[in-house]
């Protein structure tokens, strides 16, 4: 490799020509993407709001206008919001538009800007050229955001101000008419009573149930523990190949991709809706085992990024002089990486097994076994002192367990 | 009241409860207005929490401290922060809110002059704001009054503190170690502050130091502390080598700093 | 200055803060030993009842059940095996609280000596602690034994003050692998039997795994076949209360949910996290009280989780309608976000404040002007991770009847049409995963 850079060949020209300009588009378009789904999802949010009252709740739409009307609309308004103001984009990536010498845009500078943009930014041709051609004949162009000695607009008189105040607006009002009904304002005042046992079972609760819920939470807990036990079991070894740091190579990179992937989808599903699943394949007959399941596979997505994330922190300097030393990577690993990352697992650990206990209880309400399952049949019997002692344990158990890993997290760290 | 006591200190002493650990051994003494007076010692000695006893902010023992003949130590609370209109404080690690602008982190000096209901919306007079860029200009600093405080150095971060010690327009400046945080260079800039604070405003200025040689330099008067008592209180040339081997111990050296 | 500085009463002189903090430590360590021997007992009585329950006198049924003469056994053994324990080699409970048993006299405790310690122990201790009337620190058993329970670490640092004293290095003995100790062997021992009791319990049962491997297939495959049919389209058969809704519009109806909850419940955690926070409410007794009313009603509300907020305010406000999903969200949102912001205000640098105090600031320009600008930016980060968890929860909170997403979600699982099924989760998992990029991406750049 020579460290000149320079090449003669047109190809490796055309290549660094792309480059530059996939990077020049990519700065041009950032902000703008962020700034035209901000207010296609305000616009859709109006329009859905306003049928939502005007039609009634079976006929809302999210479209009043044709779609196309409604993306040149939004286009058109971001660009307006980008050219005369400073927009949401441009304050999440930190830029401002200005002139030579960072001197604040003129009106016509802005009008050009405008226009410009339309003719060379929308097609992307006019960005091949370097800088942009709008940028070029309007004399603005994107300046990092410099904190200096003029005094910034109050929060309010900014653009931004202006458009995130309307949109909590907006969304509050949609948020509000969408989710809440007068009927139901009525009950939260009036229908007080038809919990008032469960609270009462909270000072006074059933005694008679009390030994039999509290083997179901024994089972509970064991769930908890098995399933952080076994996703410890899994999740250890898979970070080290989830980590950023320790993938390197065609192999190791894709490796980590498919990995934090999967993880990541995994995550996303509720542990519920995994033990839905899983109550079908071992059917209720094994309900805790179900349970189990669940959240075993909820915990190994979530744990391995826990990890592979405090694998990615670690201090890269104790590695370097292992490794100088003529250490293989396993001896780097053992003496440079493990020492590290011993007490941060266990803290992750512990932290995890607080949740499953959580979960645990939350499992069951599908069925999958343990406390829930209890709480739930008592509260569909209408049985609320039950109900409510029930819940008294699920409180005990699930604070005194947050409690003591607390304690002892904080003592690990 | 003596006449010539602007601050006097009688008989003050600082326990703390929870350590039993004796801060301030019974001391008293008084500074004349205009002074600038350097409190010595080492680490431990109770330089901090002497001047954190002038004003409260550490509730002293038992003792006496009054400023202009006003008792500080028997003063409701109420009255108290009025009281601390008057005495500006700059401190070791600048004590700046770092996610807020420079101005205003000047501007809450004068928070003791502004009503609350104003100052919880963030209003300031326009004079508070015209006060505030003045002292800016006078630490050099016009330039940085919005950016935010944490994106300035040390030194910088440290005259930020001194103009919000200003906007107070205080008789009486309690500095507690200003230089210990900054290099040497840095240190003598903003040491050339205070002196020039003292001098052209006729300010008290009370300060705790590390080094002797800063504290000779700048002084017109030094006190040492040993285990919250004191053991020196003349002029800086008074500090002889053996009196340097009480203050600091017999395995102590003098370092200079330029 | 002569005064006497330490607390010079009787009681103060028996129960001074480190002989304090020692007995504290010397109880907890024999407690955490006690209750694994209980744990060990349970999983006795527990496999006892399992396997052959037939052959104990008095039948137990159960292992919280215990025939009469069950339970003094159970407690005189367990308290038993705890003492030997902790008479021969460093118990669990011991390393745990960094405690050791050293000889007053002597190089090494002999043989005799521990079981010395056992017996006199039997007398000492178990009568209301008679052991410890005359000296706490080295009670009746350790004296007769001439034995002392003490922080390893304390013995540690007065070995090494001695040491430098005459000017002697000494090279630290290793402590011994955690294998070949009577507590890293007790550690594994747990491990080990944590696993089988667990095991027993949950009814782990692999060869159903395989045995309805096909089925679970069968199932994978139809969930991963999504049938997105009604997705922009209403499901004419499905019907909530008020109309027929796409999966869309449902979705779209539960962020909106979780957008409501997040603010409705950051606008009451943030003034109630200032007065969940120690440093800010220490000021006056009163204070306290507060503190601890608003930290207990954090903890006790956070400990329920959303879920079950859920079920109760759905039996509330209406079964199936979102302002039950809404209400269980905000509450849960509270408590939460409540317990993070209080422990970001307590955590705060305490520099800022003293300089506005020192300015003449009151207490509230502390709090305006010291101790909201260095907390806003996490509370914001915080508040947009709250909001991501919500999304996660709001789309099953329907199972107990409080709207959203998840309505669709168990209706189509108990009409057993999986690809819909399959649909709606896909759609979950899109909103869950862009919100967790959006919210990490957003945080990032909030906290700067």
């Amino acid at each position: 490799m020579s460290s000149a850079g320079r090449s003669t060949k047109p190809l490796s020209q055309l290549i660094n020509l792309l480059g530059r300009s996939l990077g020049q588009i990519q700065k041009a378009w950032e902000p703008f993407i962020v700034d035209f789904a901000i207010i296609a999802t305000t616009w859709i949010l109006i329009t859905y709001t306003y049928s939502w009252f005007t039609r009634g709740p079976e006929l809302a739409t999210y479209f009043l206008v044709p779609w196309w009307l409604f993306l040149i609309g939004s286009v058109e308004i971001a660009v307006l919001w980008e050219s005369f103001g400073v927009s949401l984009g441009h304050t999440l990536f930190r830029v401002r538009l200005l002139g030579a010498d960072r001197r604040p845009p003129t009106l016509r500078q802005a009008v050009v800007y405008f226009f410009g943009w339309h003719i060379s930014a929308l097609p992307l041709a006019g960005l091949l050229a370097s800088p942009p051609l709008h940028e070029r004949w309007s004399g603005l162009r994107f300046h990092p955001l410099i904190v200096d000695s003029i005094r910034p607009r109050p929060w309010y008189r900014r653009s931004i101000g202006i458009y995130l105040m309307a949109l909590f607006v907006v969304v509050s009002v949609a948020a509000v008419g969408v989710t809440i009904t007068f009927q139901n304002l009525v009950r939260l005042f009036s229908d007080a009573y038809r919990v008032a046992p469960l609270w009462r079972a909270l000072v006074n609760p059933n005694l008679a149930i009390l030994k039999d819920s509290f083997s179901d939470l024994i089972v509970t807990i064991f769930m908890a523990v098995m399933a952080t036990l076994f996703a410890t079991i899994i999740a250890v070894p898979i970070s080290f190949f989830a980590a950023r740091n320790l993938t390197q190579g065609a192999i190791g990179r894709t490796v980590y991709t498919i990995l934090r992937g999967i993880m990541s989808i995994f995550r996303s599903i509720e542990p519920i809706v995994w033990a839905i699943v899983f109550l079908v394949w071992v059917t209720s007959a094994h309900a805790s085992f179900a349970g189990v399941l669940a959240l075993w596979i909820h915990s190994i997505a979530d744990l391995t990024k826990l990890y592979a994330e405090r694998l990615e922190s670690i201090d890269e300097g104790l590695m370097e002089a292992i490794s100088a030393t003529g250490a293989s990577r396993f001896q780097v690993l053992r003496y440079g990486v493990v020492p590290q990352i011993v007490n941060p697992y266990i803290s992750f650990t512990l932290y995890r097994f607080d949740i499953n206990v959580r979960m645990a209880t939350v499992v069951g309400l599908v069925g999958a076994g343990g406390i829930g399952g209890r709480l739930i049949a008592y509260l569909s019997g209408q049985r609320y002192a039950n109900a409510g002692t029930v819940m008294l344990l699920i409180v005990v158990a699930v604070w005194a367990i947050d409690y003591l890993s607390s304690r002892l997290r904080s003592k690990l760290l | 009241m003596e006449q010539s006591g602007h601050l006097a200190i009688k008989n003050l002493t600082k326990v703390y409860e929870r350590g039993q650990v004796v801060a301030l051994k019974d001391l008293s003494f008084s500074v004349k207005k205009g002074e600038f007076l350097v409190v010595i010692g080492l680490s431990g000695s109770g330089k901090s929490t002497l001047l954190r006893c002038i004003n409260r902010l550490i509730e002293p023992t038992s003792g006496s401290v009054s400023l202009d003949g006003v008792d500080v130590t028997s003063l409701p609370s109420s009255r108290m922060r009025r009281m601390r209109r008057g005495m500006g404080m700059v401190f070791q690690h600048f004590n700046l809110i770092s996610r807020s602008t420079v101005l205003t982190n000047v501007l809450t000096g004068r928070l003791g002059y502004t009503p609350v209901w104003k100052s919880m919306a963030g209003w300031f007079s326009k004079a508070d704001h015209e006060l505030a860029m003045k002292s800016l200009e006078r630490v050099g600093l016009e330039e940085k009054a919005y950016v935010r405080a944490d994106e300035l150095s040390g030194g910088q971060q440290q005259r930020v503190g001194i103009a919000r010690a200003l906007m107070q327009q205080p008789s009486l400046l309690l500095v507690d170690e200003p230089v210990s945080a900054l290099d040497p260079a840095t240190s003598n800039s903003i040491m050339q502050y205070f002196e020039e604070i003292n001098q052209s405003d006729d300010i008290t200025v009370l300060t705790s130091l590390h080094f002797l040689s800063l504290a000779r330099r700048y002084g017109t008067r030094i006190i040492a502390l040993k285990g919250g008592e004191l053991v020196f209180d003349g002029l800086p040339s008074d500090i002889d080598d053996s009196r340097f081997k009480e203050i600091y111990g017999e395995e102590a050296e003098e370092v200079e700093v330029r | 200055m002569d005064q006497r500085l330490d607390g010079s009463t009787l009681l103060g002189n028996l129960l001074h803060t480190r002989a304090r903090t020692a007995l504290k430590n010397r109880a907890f360590s024999f407690l955490l030993d006690w209750m694994i021997w209980g744990y060990v007992a349970y999983a006795v009585m527990f496999f006892l009842n399992h396997y052959w329950y037939t052959w104990i006198p008095g039948h137990w049924y159960d292992t919280l059940t215990l025939p009469s003469w069950g339970w003094p056994l159970t407690i005189i053994a367990t308290l038993e095996l705890t003492v030997i324990c902790r008479n021969f080699g460093r118990s669990l409970g011991m390393r745990a609280f960094g405690l050791d048993l050293y000889p007053t006299s002597g190089e090494r405790i002999s043989f005799v000596r521990r079981l010395l310690r056992i017996a006199v122990w039997q007398l000492s201790v178990p009568v209301a602690c008679v052991g410890f009337w005359s000296n706490p620190a080295v009670p009746l058993h350790d004296r007769a034994a001439g034995t002392v329970l003490r922080s390893t670490r304390e013995v540690d640092r007065e070995e090494t003050d001695a040491n430098d004293a005459l000017g002697i290095a000494r090279v630290r003995k290793p402590e011994k692998r955690a294998l070949t100790t009577q507590w890293g062997i007790m550690s594994l021992f747990l491990l080990g039997l944590t696993f089988w009791l667990g095991w027993t319990i949950i009814e782990a049962n692999l060869s159903v795994l395989t045995r309805r491997a096909d089925k679970a297939g069968d199932l994978f495959q139809k969930i991963a076949r999504p049938d997105f049919r009604y997705f922009f389209k209403e499901d004419p058969i499905f019907v909530l209360r008020r109309g027929s809704f796409a999966i869309l519009d449902l979705m779209v109806l539960t962020l909106l949910m979780t957008l409501l909850s997040t603010v409705l419940g950051t606008a009451v955690a943030f003034p109630l996290s200032f007065l969940g926070a120690r440093n800010i409410m220490s000021f006056h007794p009163v204070g306290l009280v507060i503190y601890t009313v608003v930290r207990g009603f954090f903890n006790i509300v956070r400990a329920i989780e959303t879920l079950l907020w859920a079920t109760i305010f759905a039996v509330w406000v209406g079964w199936g309608s979102p302002f039950a999903g809404v209400l269980a969200l905000t509450v849960h949102t509270i408590a939460a976000l409540g317990k993070l912001f209080s422990e970001q205000v307590e955590g705060i640098d305490k520099g800022p404040s003293e300089a506005i105090r020192a300015a003449g600031g009151n207490f509230f320009q502390v709090i305006r002007y010291a101790v909201i600008p260095q907390v806003v930016p996490a509370f914001w980060a915080f508040t947009l991770y709250r909001w991501d968890i919500n999304v996660r929860m709001s789309t099953v909170i329907a199972l107990v009847g409080a709207g959203g997403v998840g309505t669709l979600l168990f209706y189509y699982k108990n009409e057993g049409q999986w690809s819909i099924v399959g649909s709606v989760v896909v759609s979950i998992v899109v909103v869950v995963w862009l919100m967790d990029y959006l919210s990490g991406w957003l945080r990032e750049r909030i906290v700067r």
